[in-house]
């Protein structure tokens, strides 16, 4: 049986994609189906997509690759699959695939932001500068819509604030800077220090420093991914602990071990470093100060579905004496998705307005987002629905 | 495809928009199949999203003569929402808007749409909940539950679908708007709500749905009961019900079955048991009291090994939750399931899990058991591989057997999940030729262009009247 994968590139497998009985018990929980209503914007239906590439029934590109780019990647579908799909590992594979087949033409403008730009520290950072600039002089509001929505908020101070580092016995917790995270919120990176310190650790930065990778793997640029995972291993390795601030990072790197399980010369190293990943909001440092009233808190896809976070976000507000206040929204993705938002601006405009309604209606004025993707979309939404809510990460309100 | 059907697409284009019709090969394919593993051929798929809407499709599809498959979720066992033949599918998953909730009578008017599960969410408030509650009804639509008549684990107590719907708003074949019942109790003349109730699409499409809303119990307990043997719960459900105790449900679920939900849930089932009993028990405190002490004491005289009381909330939903996402859990066996719900007197329970037993043993395939013990209704689910030919042919035999060996035993062949593609063929085992004619001649009644759902229900060849009868016995290899 001749199968419509491209030879040669990572495609679903078999039987990982036999792990459906297509019960659709997936359905509700799939933002993208809940908006669409559509079988072709489920998860189910994603799968049956994928078995109809795999039976030689369909192509990669044309409807396949439109029916995949429209997936948030969120993984709500995973916790509620009862045969425990690997939908997550299924859809990457079929990104993978759709990205070997996308015209040339299309591939540069994704290729250059993810691989191009997140990818090197410096074009990184000089694109923090531009934004920067062009926000201080508000000439940014030129930019196409979808631009704007999915950009950071940057400023020269932010870009310039120092990091401090701490010195001491305790055993060493390296911080990931990372892409977004480094120019847009240095805030965070230092509240995250703050509790490490107070957590008893010796907090430091890596020398060098940069994206993790994930941006790229969710896009289906695998070796970029691959490339940036080798030289944060090669930076980080070192530390007893490797703390990211940021829930799409940390949850990829915990599957670091995965992508490199097939390169002899750095599977166990990538592995070693998978296992001493935490999430900022697992270090249980004792609060920074006390914090009164209502907290909304917004569960990321890549806390709540991809590492099963959502208790400790929780337990850190109430720990400084706040009160956590769930959305009444079924936590459902905000449509951040890392650069979903670029790249299906409506989709992503429909679910990030839905999610500042949801956060707009529990009347707390904080919201505690603990991923600049949806700390970007979140914050946006609610500025275009003229709201005041601010959005901070959790160690962000008790620091 | 043909140039009257592109015709046809771009006329309900130019009613629904380009994005509220789906042509395309890949799109159409996801639109050929449902829950179950029926496989067939969907020519266009439409998204409409009023009654105007759904009356104006209708009405451009039957002066194309096109054949007409109404969709909810997707969540059917039988092929229902699988158009056989390149029909048009009428997806009615955006239309879930709910009206006010009539609260003096206690019901509301849903589109058909509307998830089941947020029907019950969205009341809650109210004190209220809607009463079936199908296993998938967190995915199922409404629209799906009034097409199959659908059941669910509190139908023993509170009945089924048919019970909790007071009137509905349908689509014929050529655009006329019907709307059959409503909120008054017992409407005039002949009961046509409840003959759409359970018709799977084959009268109408149905486009509104008045819903009973039933007050939420204020007392509830649930318990786990686990047995060496299978005779010995199926005993314990009799007994309970001998003595008088309608439980809200009573459900079982056999040793395999067992095995592959624990591994998703991790509810701490007894995964060494034969069988396990689900009980909830519901009403005021004293009434819970009393219901629970007779659980338990027949439960004790058949033997059972420990009684595990839900102690909160948590506990409890998470029970359900091993018992709602039992279907799901089968691919952890094989990535294919197929099952027939047929029911059978409660008396006979042990006979027919022997039976059952006994025929998937000797075809050779895996059965894994869950269902509602109390009210009869089994759901005996053959794990299958369908690229192994061999293991498919050998599951329909089996899966076949059974429903003969319930049928022989006084049962019938659906309890809830309808008839559909899949048990069309058995209709002559519970039904003779006249009775047959009489349904073709009710469905003519409602649908003369017969292009409404066809090939659903009623088995092939079935006409209504005069019209010959010699090929309607002939049965085929209908499904896959």
């Amino acid at each position: 049986m001749s199968t419509g994968w491209t030879p040669g590139v990572p495609a679903p497998e078999r039987d990982d994609l036999n792990t459906c009985v297509q019960c659709g018990l997936c359905l509700p929980h799939c933002p993208t189906f809940r908006v669409t209503g559509l079988e072709t914007s489920s998860p189910r239906g994603r799968i049956a997509a994928m078995r109809a590439v795999q039976a030689g029934d369909a192509p990669v590109t044309g409807d396949f690759t439109r029916f995949t780019d429209e997936c948030l990647a969120c993984r709500a579908c995973e916790a509620a699959c009862p045969s425990s799909v690997p939908y997550g590992r299924l859809i990457e594979a079929a990104r993978v695939q759709v990205e070997a087949n996308r015209p040339a033409a299309e591939r540069t403008g994704r290729r250059l932001a993810i691989g191009g730009v997140m990818g090197h520290r410096r074009l990184t950072r000089l694109m923090g500068w531009g934004l920067a600039i062009t926000q201080a002089l508000r000439i940014d509001r030129l930019l196409p819509r979808r631009l704007r929505f999915a950009a950071p908020r940057v400023t020269v101070r932010g870009m310039r604030q120092p990091l401090a580092q701490s010195s001491g016995d305790g055993p060493v917790a390296m911080l990931l800077t990372g892409c977004v995270m480094d120019i847009a919120f240095r805030p965070v990176h230092q509240a995250t220090l703050d509790a490490l310190v107070r957590a008893g650790y010796r907090a430091v930065l890596p020398d060098g420093g940069g994206c993790c990778g994930a941006l790229a793997a969710h896009a289906g640029e695998r070796e970029s991914a691959r490339a940036l995972a080798r030289a944060r291993i090669a930076e980080m390795e070192q530390a007893d602990v490797i703390v990211a601030d940021s829930a799409g990072c940390s949850a990829h790197m915990r599957t670091y071990g995965h992508l490199l399980a097939d390169d002899p010369e750095w599977a166990a190293r990538a592995a070693a470093v998978a296992a001493k990943v935490r999430d900022a909001v697992e270090i249980d440092a004792p609060p920074g100060r006390p914090v009164e009233g209502r907290i909304a808190v917004h569960d990321a896809c890549h806390h709540l579905h991809a590492q099963g976070i959502g208790p400790e976000v929780r337990r850190t507000l109430r720990a400084a004496g706040a009160t956590p206040v769930d959305l009444g929204d079924g936590g459902r993705c905000c449509g951040a998705g890392g650069i979903y938002n670029v790249l299906e601006p409506e989709m992503a405009a429909t679910l990030g307005e839905q999610k500042a309604r949801a956060i707009i209606a529990t009347g707390a004025p904080v919201v505690a987002v603990a991923n600049p993707g949806c700390a970007i979309q979140i914050g946006n939404h609610l500025a275009a629905l003229g709201s005041d809510v601010r959005v901070r990460h959790p160690l962000e309100i008790v620091d | 495809m043909t140039t009257a059907a592109t015709g046809l697409a771009d006329r309900l284009r130019e009613l629904l928009g380009p994005d509220r019709v789906l042509e395309g090969d890949l799109a159409r394919s996801l639109y050929s199949h449902d829950g179950s593993i029926v496989d067939g051929a969907c020519g266009l798929v439409v998204l409409p999203e009023t009654t105007g809407e759904v009356s104006a499709c209708m009405r451009v599809a039957h002066a194309a003569g096109v054949e007409v498959t109404p969709r909810g979720s997707g969540t059917g066992l039988t092929g229902g929402a699988v158009p056989l033949d390149g029909g048009l599918v009428v997806s009615l998953a955006r239309m879930r808007t709910m009206d006010e909730v009539d609260v003096a009578n206690s019901c509301v008017w849903v589109q058909p749409g509307v998830l089941n599960l947020d029907v019950s969410t969205a009341v809650a408030h109210l004190g209220l909940h809607y009463a079936p509650d199908p296993s998938s009804q967190q995915a199922c639509s409404i629209g799906g539950n009034v097409g199959t008549n659908a059941g669910g684990p509190h139908c023993l107590a509170y009945g089924v679908t048919v019970q909790h719907v007071m009137g509905v708003e349908m689509v014929r074949h050529d655009g006329e708007v019907v709307v059959l019942g409503g909120a008054a109790p017992d409407p005039p003349g002949y009961d046509l709500r409840g003959l759409v109730v359970g018709a799977e699409g084959t009268v109408g499409v149905v486009t509104r749905v008045l819903l009973r809303l039933t007050p939420l119990p204020p007392d509830v307990r649930t318990m786990l009961l686990d047995f060496t043997t299978v005779a010995d719960a199926s005993a314990v459900v009799q007994g309970v019900i001998a003595e008088g105790v309608i439980p809200a449900a009573l459900e079982m679920m056999d040793r395999n079955m067992t095995l592959a939900v624990e591994e998703f849930v991790h509810a701490g089932l007894p995964t060494d048991a034969a069988a396990l009993l689900l009980v909830e028990v519901d009403g005021t405190e004293a009434e819970v009291t009393t219901a629970t002490a007779v659980v338990e004491r027949v439960a004790r005289e058949h033997g059972v090994r420990t009684v595990r009381v839900a102690r909160d909330e948590d506990e409890r939903a998470l029970l359900w939750k091993a018992r709602k996402t039992a279907f799901g859990a089968v691919a952890r066996v094989k990535p294919s399931y197929y099952l027939h719900d047929c029911v059978v007197p409660r008396t006979k329970l042990v006979e027919i899990m022997e039976a059952i037993a006994e025929i998937t043993e000797r075809e050779g395939v895996m059965c894994l058991n869950v269902f509602h013990a109390g009210d009869g209704n089994l759901h005996p689910i053959i794990a299958l591989d369908r690229s192994d030919p061999d293991e498919t042919a050998r599951a329909m035999r089996a899966g076949d057997q059974i429903v003969r060996a319930c049928v022989a035993m006084g049962g019938t062949l659906s309890g809830e999940h309808g008839i559909g593609v899949e048990k069309r063929e058995y209709m002559p085992l519970v039904f003779d030729h006249d009775d047959l004619e009489a349904q073709a001649c009710v469905r003519r009644a409602f649908d003369p262009s017969g292009r409404m759902n066809p090939d659903k229900v009623l088995p092939t060849g079935t006409r209504c009247g005069e019209v010959g009868l010699a090929d309607a016995q002939v049965p085929e290899g209908t499904w896959i």
